[in-house]
């Protein structure tokens, strides 16, 4: 009993169709250079929390945080990255079967933003086709000392179509909008069943294992 | 006579040739000069002696030679990390095997795999004995009797099938089995007694028990089953082993291990947390489920998340990933690649891809790649140093980071602490006790003035009582000593009677003085 209680929170993942409200399970994976605030993006969207020097009590690796929208519940499990140039080429198995995804960058910081344009042009060409991606422009409490014009971003977005707001950890601004902003792109489509990429693909594969397996 | 003569004769012969054929080999063949027996292959006993123990020797050398040759030795390693946990219930239930043998769906399909060896299907037998019990109790609890039986039934074929097929690849026994899962769960989905919504169970529920029989029955034929993933396993194996030099701090870890003071009060140490991490993701290999396994890495993650907590860094995966290499460099897990594979293969969809389990599973698979693809510059630093430093030519620089790192510095920097705080302590002891030695001769030497001065002031009854009776006393000597002059003008023999009287009488005083 105890062992299975472990898996609550996988176990949550799958969809319950109650009337007219679906919950709906989604990937979101953080992308972006470290030390751009992404943790603490999600620490404030899931938590409420901000600690100027970090002083996290919990791991802000994993987390999830339901949204509630008109017809139905998403619920985000939010996969943080290491940011670090070196594990950039281990990206490709986190944002692996990942529905949404936000690249974050620092506003003050030309550098981040640079990186955060690799990261769009990486995702467009190696996630999955229909991933729905958001830029965020973090720290935007400290816009005394930008380097990354908002007209700049926002054409970058516009062309890529990918949602775009500068957020700010510190005083909340945004964070809980861009979230909103992703789960109401999301499809909320398929009906109850595992709200999983790869449905398509295992049904035909499914079928013929009824043939050879399940008697 | 005639009929007993020519053996006679024959054995006279041949014991002539022999004691012919004796003059010439007598003698040792070794040539020592002393004199050989055929029993001992005509050699004298001290040469027959160090005959036999060459014989031994290579006899041994290639004994030991067929043990340690690769495939062997994989084998036997195979056996007794299976074997491990169930050594004791081995003991206790030998025949466990032969008297339940025929009656359910897993010892017959498992002595029909070709890979078990008959001593490792009866070692295999308890577990997943065990599991089977666990298996068919949960079922039969919480799902009417018909369906019951429909998964067992097909629960039974998969497993029999898993056995038969060996000729198949790992992959493709793995799109199998996640076919099987898929199968099952549409089936299970579909089915109306799970839409009615009366169970207490879900799918999903029942998909975990099946993936828990599934992994622990199959095990043998499941885990690690191709020689080349043992190779891969054991190459890994090496190359952490020559990575032994990248610490914490080529790593750029934000680990604080010299935190002691906070620790202290705590009592938990980063490095104790470190340590756990690690017996967790070495304690992956001793588990059969897949589930199982993936609890150990949660903990050992957990485990981590607390060591950045106790060194006041955030706890985000820019942390968190470095540590989590440094772990898998520190601990060597066994099989760890083949424990990764297994578990992407034959564990639920929903466990790898999702919740914090697949989280987990995804860093750790991405720790395990960035060890293998390690080089100069994901650790920046030039191609000859790393080189030199990987095959031990060059010693690391101790820096601070590495060295507190070092398990040895770390309990020795300790004791020092401690040697120092005790010495410490020590000192301020003595300067206490000295102090106190001061004020008690100062506050004795106070206390009998005042002592003195109160007695003075006020005495107490006793002592006015003492000294009433003494002055009485006095005075009634006085009294006999003006008596006794008075008597002894006149009288000269009593005199020395009235001499002792008051000497009696002082010696009463002084009595009752005491």
């Amino acid at each position: 009993m105890a062992n299975r209680g472990g898996n609550s929170a996988s176990r949550a993942g799958g969809s319950a169709g109650t009337g007219s409200n679906r919950t709906c399970q989604f990937k979101l994976v953080l992308l972006g250079e470290s030390a751009v605030g992404k943790s603490s993006l999600v620490l404030r969207f899931v938590k409420g929390q901000f600690h100027e020097y970090q002083e996290s009590t919990i791991g802000a690796a994993f987390l999830t945080q339901t949204v509630c929208l008109d017809d139905a519940t998403v619920k985000f499990e939010i996969w943080d990255t290491a940011g670090q140039e070196r594990y950039h080429s281990l990206a490709p198995m986190y944002y692996r079967g990942a529905q949404a995804a936000i690249v974050v960058y620092d506003i003050t910081n030309q550098d981040s933003f640079q990186k955060a344009k690799n990261w769009v042009k990486e995702l467009q060409r190696q996630a999955s086709p229909n991933i729905v991606m958001a830029l965020a422009g973090n720290k935007a409490d400290m816009a005394n000392k930008r380097t990354v014009e908002y007209e700049e971003a926002q054409a970058y977005a516009e062309d890529n179509a990918l949602l775009f707001m500068e957020t700010s950890a510190k005083t909340s601004m945004n964070v809980n909008d861009i979230f909103m902003a992703i789960a109401k792109k999301l499809p909320i489509g398929p009906p109850p069943g595992q709200p999983q990429d790869t449905v398509d693909v295992n049904q035909p594969a499914q079928q013929q294992k009824s043939g050879t397996c399940c008697k | 006579m005639g009929s007993e003569h020519p053996p006679v004769e024959e054995h006279d012969e041949s014991k002539k040739l022999k004691v012919q054929i004796q003059e010439k080999d007598l003698l040792c063949i070794n040539g020592c000069g002393f004199y050989g027996t055929p029993q001992w292959g005509n050699r004298c006993s001290k040469c027959w002696r160090s005959h036999l123990a060459l014989m031994k020797k290579h006899h041994d050398f290639t004994k030991n030679r067929t043990l340690l040759s690769f495939d062997n030795f994989q084998e036997r390693r195979k056996l007794s990390t299976e074997s491990r946990s169930m050594t004791i219930k081995k003991i206790f239930k030998p025949s466990a095997m032969l008297g339940e043998g025929q009656s359910q769906t897993m010892t017959p399909s498992s002595s029909m795999s070709p890979v078990t060896t008959p001593t490792r299907v009866r070692s295999l037998s308890p577990e997943s004995k065990a599991s089977r019990e666990a298996f068919s109790e949960y079922l039969s609890k919480n799902l009417p009797f018909l369906l019951v039986q429909d998964i067992v039934k097909t629960v039974k074929y998969a497993t029999n099938k898993i056995h038969e097929l060996n000729a198949i690849s790992p992959d493709e026994l793995s799109d199998l089995v996640q076919n099987f899962y898929q199968g099952v769960s549409e089936k299970l989905n579909h089915n109306p007694v799970f839409t009615s919504g009366k169970l207490k169970v879900r799918t999903q529920d029942v998909m975990e028990e099946i993936e828990k029989f599934l992994c622990v029955s199959c095990y043998s034929r499941l885990f690690c089953a191709s020689s080349d993933e043992e190779v891969a396993d054991v190459s890994l194996q090496d190359r952490i082993r020559s990575l032994h030099w990248v610490t914490a701090g080529f790593l750029e870890t934000k680990l604080d291990f010299t935190n002691v003071s906070k620790c202290k009060t705590t009592n938990c140490q980063v490095r104790d947390k470190l340590d756990e991490a690690i017996s967790q993701i070495i304690d992956m290999n001793g588990h059969r489920t897949a589930e199982k396994k993936l609890r150990c890495l949660i903990d050992c993650c957990h485990a981590i998340f607390e060591a950045l907590k106790e060194s006041v860094a955030p706890t985000s995966a820019d942390e968190f990933l470095p540590v989590l290499i440094y772990v898998i460099l520190k601990g060597n897990p066994p099989l760890i690649q083949s424990n990764v594979k297994f578990i992407s293969r034959f564990a639920l969809a929903s466990r790898v891809m999702s919740g914090e389990s697949g989280y987990f599973f995804t860093n750790l698979s991405c720790a395990l790649q960035f060890v293998q693809e390690m080089n100069h510059e994901s650790l920046r630093m030039n191609q000859d140093e790393f080189e030199a430093y990987t095959s031990g030519h060059l010693a690391p620089p101790l820096s601070l980071m590495n060295c507190a790192c070092n398990q040895a510095i770390g309990s020795m920097e300790r004791s020092l602490a401690e040697v120092g705080e005790l010495l410490k302590k020590q000192q301020q002891l003595l300067v206490k006790i000295e102090e106190l030695d001061v004020k008690m001769t100062k506050e004795n030497e106070e206390m009998a003035v005042q002592f003195a001065n109160f007695l003075k002031v006020n005495p107490s009854q006793k002592y006015l009582q003492m000294k009433e009776e003494r002055e009485k006393v006095e005075q009634e000597t006085k009294l006999a000593c003006s008596l006794s002059d008075s008597w002894s003008s006149s009288k000269l023999s009593s005199s020395r009677n009235s001499e002792d009287e008051p000497k009696a009488t002082e010696q009463a005083t002084s009595t009752l003085l005491q």
